[in-house]
């Protein structure tokens, strides 16, 4: 008996908890559109990954005493995808600065009107600052433009110097960029001599290898005018045959993604290379510390990438039309992509900006990067950054790159399928989960 | 109940007398004859109100979405009928979960229940500590399923989980547990079943306790081992709890998701290991909903599954309920020889 009055009094607690969820759910709401006011504003804002805003709405909530920032970080840019999705769907939910990804910007370009055109809050006058492309990215079809660009991807080859050296390979980054120097044929064929030397593997898995080599192209998986270019793509087809005979000769570790056995296997010697977008830094150092490593692990990052300049990823901050407090989120996401900050974002979390002048600076000022054997992450993106273009993403891009090339390409690293079946697996699954 | 206790009306009954009797009534006797016959409805009301708002509202919802092309982000597109049915019933991948679905149910519940009822029935024997026992065995409940589901995916990590060590020391070798697909689902169903068993094990302990003694004395007294006396006293006389716990596992054991989801982090489509060979039913819908954005199909899938649950839920009950009787007839007539026999001595 004792327990069932136990039990009526949790209920009751739990009763009147939720009374009071639905009653602040409630009361929250309300409040101007005015940023200039110095009404108090609590501004939300939802971001992903290693994003290294921290420090800054500290900063500006200092400036600024009448808005407090209430910030959410999801831990990778997929869980972030499902976030917005569902709440565009439910029509209600998102905070007022929304981080896209670069990646699945094709399906929010569907909706774009879900966002407020931020030319009415003076982004036209900012334009030049961003790269062109990336200011192209975020303007939809009818010339509204709906994202601050904050970061994009330009992709440079992390390497293990140890590992290098183990093999007989150089080690130095200098060395490294004209031995890697090349197609992606080349790439694979100095894998193959690694491979050779070590009996190890030379990359971590397939999947980011073939993301690396589909977002150089000119054209992905969409053509520039929107239209599935899959099947029949003879270039496509071309690389996935490279990576699948590099894959087939051992080349691919098999490594589970996002999880590199708790980031152990980027301490044990699995894998020799990585492919590094900007924003993989953060990655790579984060797993590394998580499997027992650090800067003598023998992690480095050289300025060179096979088959030429690549972009992967790369992120907007969008403010959508559900927001209450348009203006105000409207300046801070403007305050957060200004070159200066996108300075700070990068020191604190290896994103590379999209701003002409915050490049500029890290190309000017080159600060070694100790976790990576010192070498100037920021001078070498910038570097890695000439020449990168961005290819237009399809609405279904991700779900191309996830459910589509994603399965195959994972039992080829096992070696469950041969190289053909895994491109004919993937033509039926696009024919099944896109066509 | 309303029918018998309410004298029967209308001109059948032959009473002439009722009619001018009932106007005879006053207004303080005729509202507390309204209060006795509404208020039970009004008491009643709030549960269905609420659950016609958050039950039923949403599951017709979800048919008339299922009837069209309903994108996630671009919402409601051209009416296509059954469409979205035909197409799912067609989809390999939705025969594939439903087959997961099943396999990962079977693997939990059966186990599940099985331990929950030995466990009750050793916490029913008379132990020291009698709390202490019965609130560890809740302990896996509270921890929510992403945790569960995470420690899991460490444990059952195919490189160097405590799995496979644990296997290495004993010399077998590794195995394969988010590849295979046999394997993939009992390492899902002990999750299942490490958060669930608990949960029943204290249902069933409640019912057990509710048992009178004396059935136990006199069924010992003729003759009746434990074993005897537990299929034939105790599991007749908690068939009301085990039909309940029975159907409740399926419900729950067919709308698994979380462990499925999050057994597998590389793959961020939800498709559940790279051949979907974990993927069940409620995944596949999620995938459908929220990653290929198809709000339409996923609608379809939620109705079907809705069926499919409805169908296990009457196979179970109709099931538990001809073996619990089946034992019961013998149990209540040992249960009354022993006391006829008790009586007579």
């Amino acid at each position: 008996m004792k327990l069932s009055r136990h039990t009526k009094v949790a209920a009751a607690v739990a009763g009147a908890a939720s009374v009071a969820l639905l009653a602040s759910a409630c009361s929250s709401g309300g409040g101007t559109d005015d940023a200039a006011s110095d009404e108090p504003i609590t501004l939300t804002i939802t971001t992903f990954g290693t994003f290294g805003y921290d420090d800054l709405y500290e900063q500006y909530m200092e400036e600024n005493p009448n808005i407090t920032i209430e910030a959410t970080n999801i831990d990778t840019g997929g869980n972030a995808r499902t976030d917005a999705f569902t709440k565009i769907a439910a029509g209600s939910g998102l905070s007022d600065i929304v981080a896209i990804e670069e990646g699945w910007l094709g399906s929010i370009m569907e909706v774009s009107d879900t966002f407020v055109d931020l030319r009415d809050f003076g982004i036209e006058d900012r334009s030049g600052d961003w790269v062109d492309w990336k200011y192209a990215q975020a303007t939809d079809a009818d010339g509204r433009v709906i994202g601050y660009g904050t970061d994009i991807g330009p992709e440079g080859l992390c390497y293990n110097g140890v590992l290098f050296e183990e093999a007989g390979l150089p080690s130095d980054r200098a060395e490294v960029a004209e031995l890697i120097d090349g197609d992606w044929e080349h790439f694979f064929d100095v894998g193959r001599d690694y491979q050779e030397a070590t009996g190890k593997a030379w990359y971590d898995h397939s999947g980011f290898v073939w993301n690396a080599m589909v977002n150089q192209l000119d054209e992905g998986y969409y053509t520039a005018d929107g239209d599935l270019n899959v099947e029949g793509n003879a270039e496509l087809q071309e690389r996935f045959e490279l990576l699948g005979a590099a894959t087939e000769d051992g080349l691919s570790a098999a490594q589970a993604a996002w999880d590199w056995n708790g980031g152990k296997s980027f301490v044990d010697g699995t894998f020799a290379t990585f492919v590094c977008p900007g924003w993989m830094l953060g990655v790579v150092q984060g797993n590394t510390e998580a499997g027992g490593g650090d800067a003598t692990t023998g992690w480095d990052f050289a300025d060179v990438f096979p088959g030429g300049a690549a972009n992967w990823g790369g992120a907007f901050l969008a403010v959508p039309e559900t927001s209450e407090h348009q203006a105000a989120a409207a300046a801070l996401a403007d305050w957060l992509t200004q070159p200066e900050q996108q300075v700070a974002q990068f020191e604190a979390a290896g994103t590379f900006p999209s701003t002409v002048g915050a490049q500029d600076e890290l190309a000017a000022n080159p600060t070694p990067n100790e976790f990576f054997n010192d070498a100037p992450v920021g001078e070498i993106l910038a570097g890695r950054s000439v020449g990168v273009v961005a290819q237009f993403k399809g609405p279904d891009d991700s779900v191309i790159q996830e459910n589509v090339f994603g399965p195959p390409l994972q039992k080829l690293d096992r070696g469950e399928v041969s190289t053909q079946e895994a491109w004919d697996e993937a033509i039926v699954l696009l024919d099944e989960l896109v066509g | 109940m309303t029918s018998t206790l309410t004298p029967p009306t209308g001109t059948g009954s032959g009473d002439d007398d009722r009619p001018p009797r009932e106007s005879r009534l006053t207004w303080r006797q005729r509202v507390s004859r309204f209060d006795v016959k509404a208020s039970p409805y009004a008491y009643v009301a709030p549960f269905f109100l609420l659950f016609g708002i958050v039950g039923l509202f949403p599951l017709a919802y979800t048919f008339w979405v299922s009837l069209f092309d309903w994108d996630l982000l671009k919402g409601q597109g051209d009416f296509v009928g059954m469409d979205n049915f035909w197409a799912i019933l067609n989809d390999r991948f939705f025969w594939n979960s439903i087959r997961n679905t099943i396999s990962i149910f079977l693997l939990s519940a059966i186990p599940q229940l099985a331990m929950a009822l030995l466990l009750a029935y050793l916490l029913d024997q008379g132990l020291r500590a009698k709390t202490f026992w019965r609130m560890s065995i809740l302990l896996p409940y509270v921890v929510t399923p992403v945790a569960v589901a995470i420690i899991f995916s460490s444990v059952f990590n195919e490189a160097d989980g405590l799995v496979n060590n644990l296997l290495n020391l004993v010399g077998i070798p590794d195995q394969q547990w988010k590849h295979d697909t046999f394997l993939s689902h009992i390492a899902i169903a002990s999750m299942v079943n490490w958060r669930w068993t608990g949960y029943n094990t204290l249902i069933l302990l409640a019912a057990m306790q509710a048992v009178p003694r004396d059935l136990y004395e006199s069924a010992a007294i003729d003759g009746a081992g434990a074993a005897r006396r537990f299929f034939s006293v105790t599991i007749p006389s908690i068939r009301p709890t085990l039909i309940f716990v029975v159907i409740t596992a399926t419900i729950g054991g067919l709308q698994i998701f979380t462990e499925p989801r999050l057994f597998d982090v590389s793959n961020a489509g939800g498709i559940g290991g790279a051949d979907r060979q974990f993927q069940t039913t409620v995944l596949f819908m999620w995938e459908l909903a929220f990653f290929r954005r198809d709000f339409g199909e996923a609608s379809a899938v939620a109705w079907l599954l809705f069926l499919l649950i409805v169908a296990f839920g009457l196979v179970n009950f109709l099931l538990s309920r001809r073996v619990a009787t089946g034992d019961a007839r013998g149990g209540r007539r040992a249960a009354r020889r022993a006391a006829r026999k008790g009586a007579d001595a």
